[in-house]
Formats: C-alpha cells, structure tokens, sequence
C-alpha cells in the first residue's frame, strides 16, 4: 500500500509550486477537497509557514537561517506536519521540514 | 537479589539510541516525542530550558555559545564549555549525562533500569572510559558495563544471522555514521570475541554525500543558469543572502540521495530568488553521476580499512566478512565499492542503525547487578506501592498546582504552575502526547507560566513531568493535563443535536443521515461536505438533486429527525445536464445565532446554488416528505411481520396503531400540489417524525438486547461463512471488518433503526458469503434449475443458460458455473421487485 504521508507531500509540493506561480486561485477548490478527502481518513495536514517558531515546537525541524532571536517565523515549509486520527487518538504522523528566519 | 542489566545504551558522537533485551528479542525504544529511534547527541541551553535531541541540534551552529554537540570526542579530557546562558562551565560527562537521561525517558514501560551497557569507540582509552562510566553514574545508574563498539556490532550481528555462519575468525566492522567513520578488526572464538585494531576519522560521515552532491551537482547548474561565477562562495557565508536557500538545497540533496539507494535517477525540482530574479531549476541525478562524486569519500573510508588489514598482514581471504554498520551504509555505491575494491564478502543482516545499540542490549543480556528494587511480594502490591511512595518518591515539602482552561477555542492556552515547598533545583516538562509539542527541562519557579499549543478539534493530552536536580523524574507529581481544542466553553455555545444531512442509500432504496456537525459541538461550525449525484438529472426536467438538512439524532432515520434547512435544484435549474456520479460540493456552516447558511457547487455545471436558512424556520421538501413516509410505512410493516414471527403480542399491537396513526395521513400527502401554501405537509411531517420515534421506541430495551443478541449470533456465522467461501474472501473480510469497527457506536447508539440497520449489512453479507460458496451455489442450482416456467422472466434465456451451468459443472469449471448461476437468478421473477418502486431519494449519494 502506498504511503499516504508519500503523496500528501507531492500535493503539498505542487500547491507550493503553483502558489510561487500566482494562480493558486484556480485550484484552491481542488487543493482544499483533496486534503479534505485525506482528513476524512483521519490524516489532518497543517501548513505552519507564518506561525511562530519556538524551540519548543517538536511538530518541525527546523533549518534556522539567519541569527536566531526572540521573534522567529517559519517563512517556508518544504513538507508539511501530518497528524493521524485514529481511534479518537492523534498522533503525529509527520513532521513538518521547514526554514525559520527571524522577524 | 541478582538480575540481568538487560539495558544497551549506544552512546554516539552523533545520535543516540536505547534498547533492551526481553527474553528472547531486543526492542529499540523510541523517543515518544517524534517516534524516532535516534536522539541527536546535542545538548542546548536556552534562556530558559534545557533541550537535548533534534530541537537542540537546530541552534547547533547558530548558537554555539549555549548549544553542544560531538561532545563525546572530549570525554576524559578536562576541557569545559562555557555555557553563556547559564553562567557557568559544563563537562563533556555531564552533557554525556543528560543524553543518557534523555534515553530513559525513551522507556515507556514505566521501568527505572538501575543499570545498563554502555558502548564506547574501540579507540577510547582508560580515561575516557571512566568518564562513559561517571556519566552512566549521573544519569542515575547504579551499575554500568562498558561494551566496545565493534564488539557490540559484532554481538548483533552473531545474534541475528543464526547458527549456520561460521563465527570463528577475523571479521572487518565498518562503522559510517552521519558524521564519523571507524573501522575495526574484529577476532571471534568460542570463547572471546575482542578488537584487534582499529582506524577512524571523526570528521567524515554519511553528510559529505550530500555537501558533494550541492557542490558538484546542484551549484554547477545555479552558475550556468544565473550566470554568477562566485555562487558557490556566497551560498557559504554565514548569515549570508543565500543561507536560506543553502538549508533548503541540503535538504533536497538528503531526499535525493535517499532516493536514489532505490531508483536509477531522481529529479531535484526547486525554485529560488538570484540575485532578485526567480529561477526554476530542475536538476536530474542519476546513480552513475552520483558514483563519479561519492567515489573520493568512499575511497577514504576504504583506505582506513584496508590500513587496519595491512597492519595486522591480513588479506581478503583471512576476513569472514565485513559487518556494516551505520546509517550512511545504505547507500549503494558505499557496498559496491566496499565489495569490489576488498574482494569481502559483505554483511548487512543486522539493521546498520540500531545494531551497536542492539548488540549492547544482547551483552546486557547476560550482566548481572545486585537490584535495591524490592521484589513484590504476590497479594501485596498495594501495601508495597504505598510505602514505596511515601519512603522514595515523595518529596515532602514541595506541592504543584496547575491552572488551566480545560477547554478552549484559542491556538494555545496558558498554563499556571504554582509551587510550594522546595522547588528550587528542581524541572519540570510538559510533552504534548501527540508528540508535537515538548517543553525541555524548566527550573521550577514558585510561579510559572507555559503556553500550550494546541491541535485543533481535539483533546490535547500533555504529561507534566517533575525533575529532582539530578534530572530523576520524581513520580508522584506528575500528571496529565487534557484540553480540548475547539469544543464548548462557557463563552460559547454547544449544538443541542447533531446535525446532518440526507442521503441516498440507492441499493436499499431509501436514505440515510450522514452527520455533519456532532452534538455538543461548539457554535460557530463550518465545513464542506464532497459526494457524488446519485442519478442523472437532466437539463429542464422536473427531477430534483434535494439538500435536506436535519436536526435530530445521527443515529435515527431520517424521518425522526427535523428539517431545518432544504435546498431543491431541480433539471430547470440546470445550463447543461448533470450526470450520474459527477461531484457536488456541499459547503454549510452554522453561525453563533444558529443561521444556516448552505453553499452548493455542481462540479459538472460549474453552477452554484446558495441559501440561508434561519433555524427557526421550517423548510420541507414534499417529494422527501413523500420518500420518508414510503420508507417509514415499509419499516413498520416489516417491524409487525417480525414480531408476529416471534409471538411479541402486545408489541405487535402497539406498532399496528402506530401504522394506523401514519396511514391517517396517507391521503392528505399524496394528494398536496407543490405550491401548496397551507400548513398541511407541516402537519404531516410533524406526524412522521413522531410516529418514527415512537416507533424507534418499540420494546423497549427489552428489544435492543435482542437486536444485539440476533447481531452477535448473525457475526459467528457471517465470520463462519467467510471463512468457506471459494471466491472473493478478502472483498468480504474487508467488508465485515468495515461493519465490526462500526460495532462499538451503533450498540451504544441505543437506536433500533441503526442497530437494525446494521444486522441488514450482516444478513446481505451472509448471503453474499453463501453466494460466493460453490457448494451452496450448487444446492440452490439444483432447486431452480426445476422451478417451472412462471418463476422466470425469460423462460427459454433460463434453459439455455441452465444447459451451460450443467456442463460448467459436469467439467468443474466453478467460475463459469457461478456467473452463469448469477445471471440465472437476473432472469428469476423477483418477488419484492415492487418495493419502494417510487423511490426519488436525494440525488446525492
């Protein structure tokens, strides 16, 4: 059976990809039903690029670039976090790979 | 009282594992924050935590002041680092010390080991291995034995490869880690197994593939697409412009070369700002490019062996084999240069990561300690435990309370630790169970705050864990703190019922109710429902698809549920036709004020319909009306039929005047028009709920423990007949797994229609067991193929297909034989053809 995580990651790639393009609009409606059909399995996907950054956060692993500071972002995610529901249990599935740069 | 140590601790320059042998198998632990079985061997001090593992390894190179790594190469040395945050010196033992205890927290079966194995580099002498001991000792081990590397590998290897190898001999360990290389010369008897001799460089690992893959490959193609000849040069500059670039090329470079362990070529695809223009770039790697670039890094690691084989005048004949070890001996081009260029036959059968670490746990096995533990003593484990807790765990003077929203809304929520007592020198941490969220190691204060971030739309579960100043977790005061993201808090305001949607279960001819929002949920809710249309309807017909949405039980019929919002779009409504199976997207959500607004988009059409609905507001469909009380006045019939069957008297009576009171209304709906503005279909729809509950309410729960009682007996035999079928036994072990898993919410759903519902899947399964049987197939055969005239459609089709099914039979062609007997039952004249026949349903399936 194919990983689910596999191909969650190429969806993710390709909204990025389009995203960079400028016609993520077109697309958005499909984008939002595929990740939609995953969560019906009970694979929730989160994109944290904009969010705070702490040490704390074992959901990324994080490149930190620039100097590290009391105000960092993530500005990119090259793969997203996944969680899996199973049983009414979240476990975290994925961790997100991202780039983490202070404000 | 002795026992075995049965702990192995890999202690790595690198990363770090724990395992434990069980009897007759060793177990890796895993970190239960990320599930991984390595832990960086990196210890941060941030402002106000300690980190060890992958989230301290981040600040690794931003941060070197406060953050440590590759501290084992100075074990036994009196170097110290200055920690900035902290104001203070720390050791290479006591940072060895805190990666030890952040191991045994990989150990979730609630054992305290007292003592354990520790591996340590056949290069490390008297000094540094007292130093492994002292911070074995730190870490709150009482007894620690120290095992070499290459020995450990070896041990695993010799565990894991079974009787039948030749044990005897030389053996060559070659060790390839993410940062560092050794080699070492093995000599195994029946009685000893030591390291003859050993070369190494600390400063070569399994990362200089993926520098030489950015350096040679990717950097190449920057310059010739941007034309800037110093690329190279300013990727590299710390804090550069293109540092962020640099982390993301080193990532690619990872999954590239992972990739290409198992594929020909791979594709790295990535785009990036030059000198402010963007690029994409889309650089192809294949496995003969990437030999010609791993080939000097190899060589290196080759050279150093064949060197330890010269110094000891072995030849390739002398070695049995060279056991690999590390995780940089996946790649390929790694084996295939090691076997061509030694002539060796190579050995990978243990798993190259985890085996020193598992080795350690196989030497554990069979190393004794004197246990403190008192033996329990049977019948008295609670006594023990008791004066257990109040003799070593609990520190007397020192109380935590905590604070917290139990519920909430919000991303995070704040938690408030107060503490009394001694709390000086002592840490807590809090690790979200998803493993999504861990704290570190926090001096305790007498008052503390944390935020918690949270997982939306579910219960966070978080351990509150609390340190002595050794880093020993202290028991008894730990415990869970459990928020729920995005359920019902005071400010907010839960749904009273569940709210779903209707629709089509086209095999049965009726609908079913498919939740969309749960009781208790917290209002505001919004989300976007995707299915398909379950009949054509074509452009300017009267046909309808119907968005009927209820408020009710999930678990009830439709019918026993109130409508609080319906969309109609019906064929005139329509700019093409919308075929069968094409998507609709349904999109409600419900605001604080319980408004209903409902988005519907026809994916074939590209048309979309929107309506808000006040909850306050009836909204009936009459052709829905008319399906629900078709399927209402079937049940009841069929619900008297049963129990007529099993002699429940007064049941019997009291469903017969609850068709009667349904029948009433019979008339009146068949006959209202479309348009009809007065209150009637209100009247009726309001009448069919009622006698749908009331119904629901049949027997009791005298009746629902028959229903699950007649369930239990039906699965025995479902299960039975699965397990004789001839053809498609997965298709239907899947389907009953699909039908068990449900189990635990239709018996606790308490709801005779859904219990019901249920047992018809189970009947249909046992039939289509049966089916699927040849030899029931052949005993039902021979009855129709009997049957006189009137009992087929097609009587002359019949005899033909039987004068096939005779000779499938006669020559045992059971395939054939079975989809002629199929399309034998197709020509039978059904006898519940006329059930439901009016059937319109919701368009939606």
């Amino acid at each position: 059976m194919i990983n689910p995580a596999h191909i969650i990651n190429q969806l993710f790639e390709m909204q990025s990809k389009i995203k960079e393009g400028g016609v993520a609009q077109n697309f958005e409606r499909n984008f939002n039903r595929l990740f939609s059909l995953f969560e019906e399995d009970g694979f929730i996907v989160q994109d944290p690029t904009g969010e705070a950054y702490a040490e704390t956060r074992t959901d990324c692993e994080a490149s930190i670039s620039g100097r590290i500071g009391s105000k960092m972002k993530i500005t990119r995610t090259i793969k997203p976090i996944i969680y899996q529901k199973k049983d009414g249990v979240v476990q975290l599935l994925q961790k997100a790979v991202v780039i983490v740069e202070n404000n | 009282m002795m026992k075995p140590v049965n702990f192995g601790i890999d202690l790595g320059t690198t990363n770090s594992l724990i395992a434990k042998y069980d009897g007759n198998k060793v177990h890796i632990f895993k970190n239960p924050v990320g599930q991984k079985e390595t832990l960086a061997s990196v210890v941060a001090y941030r402002p106000d935590r300690i980190l060890v593992g992958d989230k301290a390894r981040e600040y690794l190179t931003k941060d070197p002041v406060n953050v440590f790594g590759n501290f084992k190469r100075k074990m036994g040395t009196d170097e110290k680092y200055y920690v900035v945050n902290i104001d203070d010196n720390v050791t290479p033992v006591q940072l060895s010390a805190l990666v030890v205890k952040e191991l045994k927290n990989f150990i979730y079966t609630g054992e305290t080991p007292e003592a354990c194995v520790i591996t340590i580099p056949a290069s490390f002498d008297t000094m540094q291995s007292n130093a492994t001991l002292k911070a074995g000792q730190q870490a709150g081990f009482k007894d620690i034995f120290l095992l070499q590397e290459p020995i450990a590998a070896s041990l695993a290897f010799f565990n894991e490869s079974g009787d039948d190898i030749k044990k005897d001999g030389y053996w060559l360990v070659y060790d390839f880690g993410g940062g560092t290389f050794d080699a070492a010369l093995v000599y195994s008897t029946d009685q000893e197994l030591k390291v003859v001799d050993h070369e190494g460089n600390n400063f070569l690992g399994g990362t200089d593939f993926d520098f030489a893959i950015i350096e040679k490959i990717i950097v190449p193609e920057i310059v010739r697409q941007t034309g800037i000849e110093n690329f190279e040069q300013e990727l590299r500059v710390k804090y550069g412009k293109y540092e962020k670039l640099y982390y993301e090329l080193l990532y690619y470079a990872e999954e590239a070369k992972k990739e290409l362990s198992y594929s020909h070529s791979v594709v790295i695809e990535f785009s990036a700002e030059v000198n402010g223009k963007r690029y994409e770039f889309s650089i192809s790697l294949t496995r003969e490019k990437t030999d010609e670039i791993f080939l000097p890094i190899i060589n290196e690691t080759v050279n150093l062996l064949k060197k330890v084989m010269e110094n000891n005048n072995l030849n390739a004949k002398d070695i049995n084999q060279i056991v690999l070890v590390g995780g940089s001996t996946f790649v390929p081009q790694v084996r295939e240069q090691l076997a061509l260029q030694t002539g060796i036959p190579l050995n990978y059968s243990s798993d190259p990561t985890t085996s020193i670490a598992a080795g350690a746990a196989y030497y554990a096995a069979n190393k004794y300690y004197e246990s403190s533990t008192v033996e329990e003593i049977p019948g008295s484990e609670e006594v023990t435990d008791e004066i257990l807790s109040k003799v070593e765990f609990t520190p007397p003077d020192l109380e935590i309370e905590t604070s917290y929203n139990k519920s909430s809304r919000d991303k995070e929520e704040v938690l408030l630790l107060f503490c009394e007592g001694a709390y000086e020198n002592k840490f807590f941490r809090i690790i979200r169970s998803d493993g999504g969220f861990d704290t570190g190691l926090i001096s305790l204060k007498a008052k503390k705050t944390e935020f918690l971030p949270l997982v939306t739309s579910v219960t966070n579960l978080f351990n509150l864990s609390v340190y002595d100043s050794d880093h020993k977790e202290i028991k008894n005061l730990s415990r869970q703190i459990s928020i729920a993201q995005g359920k019902y808090t005071v400010g907010g305001q839960p749904l009273p019922h569940d709210i779903s949607i209707e629709v089509d279960d086209v095999e049965n001819k009726t609908t079913k109710l498919e939740v969309i929002f749960e009781r208790n949920s917290l209002l505001p809710q919004k989300r976007t429902l995707y299915r398909e249309i379950s009949k054509t309807i074509k452009k300017g017909s009267k046909d309808s698809v119907i968005i009927n949405i209820l408020e009710g039980d999930k678990s009830a019929r439709p019918s026993s549920n109130l409508t609080i919002g319906c969309i109609k779009i019906t064929g005139e409504d329509l700019k093409t036709d919308l075929v069968k199976g094409s998507d609709i997207e349904i999109q409600l959500h419900i605001t604080d004020s319980r408004v209903l607004n409902t988005s519907v988009f026809l994916v074939m059409t590209q048309q979309e319909f929107t309506n808000v609905f006040s909850v306050s507001e009836k909204h009936i469909s009459l052709d829905r009306l008319r399906d629900q009380y078709n399927q209402l006045e079937n049940e009841l019939v069929e619900t008297i039929k049963q129990f007529q069957y099993n002699a429940n008297d007064v049941w019997e009576i009291k469903a017969n005047v609850l068709l009667e009171d349904l029948q009433s209304a019979k008339n009146k709906l068949f006959k209202l028009k479309d348009g009809d503005k007065s209150d009637e279909k209100y009247i009726i729809a309001q009448k069919i709920m009622n006698v749908s509950k009331e119904s629901d309410k049949l027997g009791g729960n005298e009746r629902i423990s028959i229903l699950i009682e007649e369930y239990f007996e039906l699965k025995e035999r479902v299960l039975e007949a699965i397990s004789s079928t001839d053809f498609e036994k997965d298709e239907m072990r899947k389907k009953f797994q699909k039908i068990e898993q449900s189990e635990d919410s239709f018996i606790r759903s308490k709801n005779v229609s859904f219990i019901d519902s249920k047992l018809k899947q189970l009947h249909d399964l046992h039939w289509d067991a049966l089916c699927n049987t040849t030899s029931f197939l052949i005993s039902r055969y021979v009855l129709w193929k009997e049957l006189p005239k009137e009992f087929y459609k097609d009587y002359s089709a019949a005899r033909s297909l039987i004068k096939m099914a005779d000779v499938s039979l006669e020559k045992e062609k059971y395939v054939e034989f079975r989809s002629q007997v199929f399309s034998l039952t197709h020509l039978m004249v059904s006898t519940d053809q006329n059930f439901n026949k009016d059937f319109k349903g919701t368009g939606i399936g």
